[in-house]
């Protein structure tokens, strides 16, 4: 075999972007066959293959990077400024939702009794729960920043720790978003108030989901020794993307929960 | 001022020019108005005073509103759903 006299990762055809295509095939078309006929069976088997599709790509990919040493300083560049137009894509798609929200409370139409809230509609009270998720979101960038540092300092126990304490402090947030969408006293069809709530925050409620899970991957390579203390991009794209989700909540906390109260 | 809101009524031809709603979409003139008409009215009918001048209001959201938006907007006030303070 020829000697490669570059530092790129060269890499080998996969399936993974085309199951991950059928993946977001099935479960969109399987979400309006659940709106229209309510049947869940195509969506199911969309997220099916989705679960898959993450498993196996993931696995190629610490392959490559962990044990095939494909990921050099040029590559790492590379992955992160990918990560970076990512999150910036992300920034917008929200905003689309932000600007729905003050499209909609800024100057209420008369339907909605020139108030916001809507005449009628009892909004959650922001110092109760919604402060509480705000403190355990920022408490998780806190412990997020302290296993990057362990990371770093070669401190394997604190690094596990702190990692597994993040995503403690992830799944709380969802339980407690989960209780409050329970408990709240308006539906997403119940007028411009529930739909921009529920998209907005419901949207930021599955990037949690997503985030959690990258840091639960990050964890279990944790636990296999995958990181050290000068590469370990996988976590840094993990905590980044934390971040993120963190400051999208700060966000929808100013301006919904609070303002729109 | 109360005879000269009597004559304006009087020579009443169409809605003015309202320096609050300068913007082609005249929905808030004609709902503000419609709204002032009935609060006008019930303040004061309550204090016992001639509600005529309130009829100012009146004149100018007929002239502003879509007549089925304030066909909606009284069925909303007799079944109690009206979103708007009166």
């Amino acid at each position: 075999m020829a000697h490669q006299m570059h530092a790129f990762h060269m890499v080998n055809p996969s399936p993974w972007p085309l199951t991950g295509a059928v993946a977001a095939l099935l479960m969109t078309s399987g979400l309006a066959m659940w709106f229209h006929f309510a049947n869940t069976m195509i969506m199911y088997l969309g997220f099916t293959v989705l679960l898959l599709t993450m498993f196996q790509w993931w696995r190629d990919i610490v392959r490559e990077a962990t044990f095939q040493g494909h990921h050099t300083l040029i590559v790492q560049q590379g992955l992160r400024y990918g990560m970076i137009l990512f999150i910036t894509s992300e920034v917008f798609f929200f905003l689309g939702f932000f600007w729905a929200f003050y499209r909609a409370s800024l100057a209420p139409l008369c339907e909605l009794g020139e108030s916001w809230p809507p005449t009628g509609i009892l909004p959650l009270n922001p110092f109760e729960v919604p402060l509480l998720n705000t403190a355990v979101l920022l408490a998780s960038g806190v412990t997020v920043t302290w296993a990057h540092h362990s990371i770093m300092n070669h401190n394997r126990k604190e690094t596990t720790q702190a990692l597994t304490l993040t995503i403690i402090l992830g799944l709380y947030f969802t339980l407690l978003q989960a209780m409050e969408y329970y408990e709240a006293p308006f539906a997403i069809a119940d007028g411009v108030y529930g739909s921009t709530f529920f998209v907005a925050t419901g949207f930021h409620g599955l990037h949690v989901l997503i985030g959690s899970t990258f840091l639960i991957i990050c964890l279990l390579r944790q636990v296999m020794y995958h990181f050290t203390s000068e590469h370990h991009f996988g976590f840094e794209a993990a905590a980044w993307y934390w971040h993120f989700v963190d400051v999208v909540w700060l966000f929808l906390y100013v301006s919904i929960y609070w303002w729109g109260s | 001022m109360d005879e000269d809101m009597k004559t304006k009524i009087k020579n009443y031809r169409t809605a003015p020019f309202d320096a609050r709603f300068p913007n082609q979409n005249q929905t808030r003139n004609c709902r503000q108005n419609y709204l002032d008409f009935y609060r006008c009215e019930k303040k004061l009918k309550s204090s016992g005073q001639d509600p005529y001048i309130c009829k100012w209001y009146k004149l100018v959201f007929t002239s502003m509103c879509p007549t089925e938006w304030v066909k909606r907007w009284d069925d909303q006030r007799e079944n109690g759903t009206f979103p708007g303070k009166i």
